[in-house]
């Protein structure tokens, strides 16, 4: 697998939909909360999926469909670009292994979307993003995040002012 | 293969660079350069060798001999000689190791041995049949964990699985342990820039232990923890593995023509000491170190189909591939060869990668995790590619083995590396260290940081005693352990018969685990088991290091004891930890333990059958001040279970049964809990192994009659907490009477009767009218009936004068116990 | 029965233990059906894919605990993939009334791949999510069987027993309250986590959050069981973590369901 790629690269996050409780979520949010971050209200974690290769949109459609999301528990989406902003106290915050990072995840996925029948990708890289709520600063949000949810070592992370 | 067109002219080490010719000063900046961290010594004697054979030597030789030269490989400090001193008597040491463990090994010359200190773990025969053996390793993972919980963690158990996977043919993993040493999770002291708090630390080793451990499906069942905020900048991890594999598959063989084949994950840039990659994204010391996470799939993959090729005899040897990667997996089997000169010739073109631009020497040495190595003769190739495609896993062959004596390494017709064998492996020049030892310089009494943070269940206990004995149980160093646990899957493989957690509500603190390893020999009616156990104190080792070492082979022994396995048949793992060796004091420290470890061995008769040390933890703290560990030793102990249905746990079971203590109670309360809480010294304890031995004879006989119904080992905070842990374990009370305690000298205040650390003391319940019987099994043994066990749920101690000096509810002791680690680690 | 709804047996059923790369209770399982008189046999999943094997031969099916994949996704989602593509005929297995078992890791499959709950049209109507603990845990719970329920596998057992749980996804959850209504009407509900005294309480009884404390599902006819306790774990009384206190325990009661299955496949 080459660490360059040729093809295009699809986002898919995948998230539990509302109604379940996310016990990831809250182990992340009293993480925060103990790490100086004391007003956040709630946290969601979703999983982000970077698929790239040859593949077209309903290929990554149907591998977010069949593979990376539960029919029953959870939603997910193609993303194309910037996230929506709209308004205070909305976080959202994104962590990728960094890519000298062996991902073993991407790995079984780029495996088993070639078993549904579907392009093999050329690579598939794993993520994380918090969906945070809570009256903060970038900086606080920011020391918080490096102390708790990751780890610059093995990892990279974006802060943005989003939510949707 | 060995029809290879002529090959190229090597690569020098660098572009235009003579290395034979460079000043001492310039090869010294070299080796810092590239990260080899040679000494002087060292490049000269490299200098020498390839001045002799009249040619420079190639960037992939330097880095193959760096590699092989390290500390870590060569383990160079306990190898080497030693100089040591201690005030009185001076000694040399040619190998410490050799002149203390391997030679009590030796001396005691156990048939249980099978193959100790050469292989990738020592391994011990096992069960009645004569069928079976089991291989055992213990190692640490450090320096990773401590940039890198999780990733460290993983890839930590990750190596010492292969290590046993690489015993002999192949071991099959039954049982692993973690043991971890750290600050305090709630430290809130100032830390340096990149030191982790360490309450994320205990995290996240433990969720890489976790994670990994159960992906592969081998139960996580036994360790520790220690906490010491002197631990807060060089955590301890460390990781062991128990496999079972057949008596047959004890020995390694190559030969000349077998095939170099490597299995398992590609490889990558990973774990390489690379400040020379000139890639501009290299910042830092931490990305340097190139922490990686595991990938258990990938391991798991290797496991199930080696253990096929295995029984199918698809390979003569078999090793892991970790430090130093290919060149080290590669060059110990080729030192297999038996009577021929042994050899290699490997083709890295050939090897799988993760990404292509890797240079040959780093393909060579690169520790990318999930890879091992075997020796295949040709023509069952085919098969074994078979089985490692299934899983979905690679098989290659990367090259072949040869008798020529020499290490042959090329890319593509270009030759990385052509050493000499004998160099490289025992080329290395020997370096003297000294070590000093001073008793007088040490306090005494030194006053251990006191565990104050929390400290206090502030609850008002009737007496001084009873809240002495709450804090104790609330410490974190003796606190239940039931957060981590949990985490483990600890019953996979079904064979756990004797669980870390048990008693009425699977919660008391066990001595042991037994393992019935069935799922590894599939013999249903075999009750033949094993069992293991730890010795882990610092706070003793801040004292006298000999007596550490003492007082850990005596504990691992009688929690073996307690769960019922036959110590006389045990075996010894050490795994040492320490600060820097070049510090004389240091080194004297460990100079101690070491022969702590040899009398150890010569006491209990128990051998030491393979072990690791970790030396250089230490670091710059916030202000620039090198803070090293507390000198460490883990001796972890592996016994047989003759017959599991016989194994004893911890929980009484019973009102209105004996308690019989065991051993003779000192005032020694040097480095023990109380001493830590109260800032009181004392002497170290000091274990008499003849005495010890003896009394371990008699109560492994008192088991062996049925006549234990529960006992338990004392160690931290002594009669007290042990007490306390079979009470509220069993839900079942107990009246004690001190002045029934045989101690010395005769007069000892309550507080340290209770108290006390004295070493080789068990506590035992016992029905009643067994009690003649019992003290028939321990004639002649230190032992007293101290007490009953009650329905109501109080513990209750009446002091030397009569009166009642402690009395806790359960309840509430248990509480105190239980509520720590959760609260420290919400 | 009809004699076809059986493949011949000559005393010992074979058994298929499904493995796949990650399954990691599939030797311990294997143990137990070869215990009670079955005839197990360790079959990759890859063995499926390549028409190597017929699903058919089989008397018995078992998808073992483990990670499956290393639950990379989510917890049995890739095996469950795979087996809706290789293992089609596993249905009509079920249909014909032949035992089938998914212990953990295969519960999860058996639920992600549409087996279970059962339905004819085969869709997916519950999942599993994250213990409400946050965490992967393992510990022995006490589970009331359904007396209602027709579950073969569970036949004649104690309506209270005990078995280890040790998983990280084990909250079951249902695509809608009206699922719910339907399983209880089905007698589906096969195995609920219960207090020691037979309560329906919450952690850490329940051990992961599951709705209506539910811990194994059935179909309605009884031969297909899922199950997030591991009664592999179970098979002699020493696997009980108080054996040593307890003197009155023949053998483990998850030994019974493995007996059931072989003894249903003998008659």
């Amino acid at each position: 697998m080459s660490l360059i790629a040729t093809g295009t690269t699809y986002l898919v996050e995948v998230r539990l939909r509302a109604e379940f409780a996310d016990a990831a979520g809250l182990a992340a949010l009293a993480q925060l909360q103990h790490a100086g971050f004391a007003a956040a209200r709630s946290v969601r974690v979703s999983s982000l999926y970077a698929v790239c290769g040859l593949l077209n949109q309903s290929h990554v459609q149907q591998a977010a469909k069949e593979l990376l999301s539960d029919g029953v528990t959870q939603e997910f989406k193609l993303l194309s670009g910037a996230p929506v902003l709209d308004g205070m106290n909305h976080w959202r915050v994104e962590v990728w292994l960094k890519s000298t990072m062996t991902d073993a995840v991407g790995e079984s996925v780029r495996r088993a979307m070639a078993e549904l029948g579907l392009p093999e990708p050329e690579r598939v890289r794993c993520g994380t993003a918090y969906r945070v709520l809570g009256r903060t600063t970038r900086n606080v949000l920011e020391r918080a995040v490096r102390r708790t949810l990751v780890n610059p070592v093995i990892q990279t992370f974006t802060v943005t002012e989003a939510y949707d | 293969m060995t029809d290879l067109a002529p090959l190229r002219q090597a690569q020098p080490v660098e572009e235009g660079l003579r290395f034979t010719t460079l000043p001492p000063k310039d090869l010294r900046n070299l080796s810092a350069k590239f990260g080899w961290s040679l000494s002087d010594v060292e490049l000269e004697d490299i200098r020498a060798h390839f001045k002799k054979v009249g040619r420079e030597p190639t960037r992939g030789e330097a880095e193959t001999i760096a590699q092989t030269w390290s500390e870590h490989c060569k383990h160079k400090t306990f190898n080497g000689p030693i100089r040591y001193s201690d005030g009185k008597k001076s000694r040399l040491f040619k190998s410490l190791f050799a002149e203390t463990i391997v030679k009590a090994t030796k001396d005691l010359s156990k048939p249980w041995c099978l193959s100790v200190f050469k292989d990738n773990a020592g391994i011990v025969a096992f069960g009645k049949s004569g069928r079976w053996a089991l291989a055992v390793k213990v190692e640490t993972h450090n320096h990773p964990c401590a940039i890198e919980p999780y990733g460290g963690a993983e890839t930590g158990i990750g190596g010492v699985i292969r290590d046993v996977l690489g015993a002999g043919l192949g071991a099959k993993p039954v049982l692993n342990t973690d043991t971890f040493c750290l600050a305090y999770p709630d430290y809130a002291g100032p830390l340096p820039e990149g030191s982790l708090q360490p309450g994320r630390t205990l995290r996240g080793v433990v969720a890489g232990v976790r994670d990994y451990g159960n992906r592969m499906g081998i139960p996580t069942a036994g360790g520790g923890l220690w906490f010491d905020d002197d631990y807060r900048l060089n955590p301890l991890v460390f990781c062991g593995t128990v496999g079972v594999l057949p008596a047959w598959a004890v020995r390694k063989s190559v030969k000349p023509g077998d095939l170099v084949v490597a299995v398992g994950g590609p490889t990558g840039r990973d774990g390489l000491h690379g400040a020379t990659f000139s890639s501009a994204a290299m910042a830092g010391r931490s990305d340097r170190a190139a922490v990686q996470i595991g990938h258990p799939l990938n391991e798991k993959r290797v496991l199930d189909a080696l253990l096929v090729a295995r029984d199918r005899k698809l390979y003569r040897a078999v090793t892991d591939c970790g430090a130093g990667g290919f060149s080290s997996a590669v060059g110990e089997l080729a030192k297999e060869c038996g009577a021929c000169a042994g050899g290699a010739l490997v083709e890295l073109e050939k090897a799988p990668l993760k990404c292509s631009d890797l240079e040959p020497w780093e393909i060579w040495l690169s520790e990318s995790q999930e890879r091992m190595v075997l020796a295949v003769p040709a023509k069952g190739f085919a098969e074994l590619e078979r089985l490692f495609r299934a899983e979905g896993t690679n098989c290659t062959v990367i090259g072949e083995f040869t008798g020529s004596g020499r290490l042959v390494v090329t890319h593509k017709g270009v030759k990385v590396a052509d050493l000499d064998m004998g160099f490289l492996h025992d080329g290395m020049p020997k370096v003297e260290r000294r070590a000093v030892w001073s008793d007088g310089a040490r306090p005494k009494t030194r006053p251990p940081a006191a565990y104050a943070r929390g400290a206090g269940a502030g609850h008002a206990d009737r007496g001084r005693l009873s809240g002495i004995l709450t804090r104790m149980l609330a410490h974190p160093n003796v606190c239940s352990r039931e957060w981590v646990i949990r985490q483990y899957d600890h019953e996979v493989q079904a064979g756990t018969v004797i669980k870390p957690l048990q008693g009425l509500r699977h919660d008391g603190p066990g001595d042991a685990c037994v393992i019935w390893p069935v799922a590894a020999t599939s013999e249903w009616n075999d009750r033949s088991g094993f069992a293991v156990g730890h010795g882990l104190n610092p706070s003793y080792g801040k004292l006298d290091p000999y007596w550490m070492a003492m007082c850990c082979a005596d504990e691992a022994l009688r929690n073996l004891l307690c769960v019922g396995a036959d110590v006389s048949k045990a075996s010894f793992l050490d795994n040492f930890c320490w600060a820097s060796p070049e510090a004389p004091e240091q080194l004297g420290g460990l100079v101690r333990a070491a022969l702590g470890c040899h009398d150890a061995a010569k006491g209990y008769g128990v051998p030491f059958i393979s072990g690791k040390d970790s030396l250089y933890n230490q670091s710059r703290d916030e202000k620039g001040r090198e803070l090293g560990i507390p000198g460490t030793l883990l001796i972890t102990a592996v016994a047989p279970v003759p017959d599991i249905t016989q194994a004893v746990t911890l929980d009484f079971k019973g009102p209105g049964n004996s308690l019989i203590l065991v051993g003779v109670t000192k005032g020694e309360t040097g480095g023990s809990l109380l001493g830590q809480m109260e800032g009181e010294g004392g002497e170290v304890p000091k274990p008499d192994p003849k005495a010890a031995g003896k009394a371990f004879r008699g109560v492994a006989a008192a088991i062996a009659k049925k006549l234990v119904l529960s006992s338990h080992d004392l160690s931290e905070g002594g009669l007290g907490t042990a007490l306390a842990e079979m009470a509220f374990s069993g839900e079942f009370g107990a009246s004690l009477e001190l002045d029934q305690a045989l101690t010395s000298p005769p007069m000892l205040s309550d507080e340290t009767i209770l108290f006390s650390e004295s070493p080789s003391r068990v506590l035992l319940e016992v029905s009643p009218k067994d009690d003649l019987a019992v003290m028939r099994c321990l004639k002649g043994v230190p032992a007293r009936r101290i007490g009953s066990t009650t329905a109501n749920p109080v513990i209750k101690v009446s002091g030397l004068d009569g009166s009642i000096v402690l009395e806790s509810h359960l309840v509430d002791i248990k509480a105190a116990w239980q509520r720590t680690l959760p609260e420290l680690l919400k | 029965m009809t004699p076809a709804r059986q493949p011949r047996t000559s005393g010992r059923p074979k058994v298929l233990v499904l493995r796949a790369p990650g399954t990691n209770c599939d030797v311990e399982t294997a143990l137990a059906f070869k215990a009670v008189g079955g005839e197990p046999e360790l079959v990759s999943i890859a063995d499926f894919k390549s028409a190597k094997v017929r699903l058919m031969e089989f008397a018995v099916i078992a998808i073992p605990g483990g990670f499956s994949y290393g639950d990379d996704v989510a917890a049995g989602k890739i095996l469950a993939n795979q087996v809706k593509l290789y293992m089609r005929e596993i249905r009509n297995f079920v249909r014909l009334g032949r035992p089938v078992i998914g212990i953990c890791n295969g519960f999860q499959a058996l639920v992600k791949s549409g087996l279970l709950p059962f339905s004819a049209a085969g869709e997916q109507t519950a999942s599993f999510t994250g213990n409400d603990s946050g965490r992967f845990e393992a510990r022995w719970v006490h589970i009331r069987l359904n007396t209602q329920s027709m579950c073969l596998w569970t036949q004649g057992l104690p309506e209270m027993i005990e078995l280890p749980v040790a998983h990280g996804e084990g909250k079951l959850v249902l695509k809608s309250p009206r699922h719910l209504e339907e399983l209880k009407k089905n007698k589906s509900i096969a195995l609920q986590y219960v207090s020691d005294d037979g309560k329906l309480l919450g952690y850490p009884h329940n051990p992961n959050g599951s709705v209506f404390n539910i811990a194994g599902l059935t179909n309605p006819e009884g031969n297909c069981l899922g199950l997030m306790p591991h009664p592999e774990r179970f098979t002699t009384r020493h696997h009980h973590p108080n054996w040593t206190r307890q003197t009155f325990m023949k053998e483990g009661v998850g030994l019974e369901m493995f007996r059931n299955a072989v003894r249903y496949c003998q008659s």
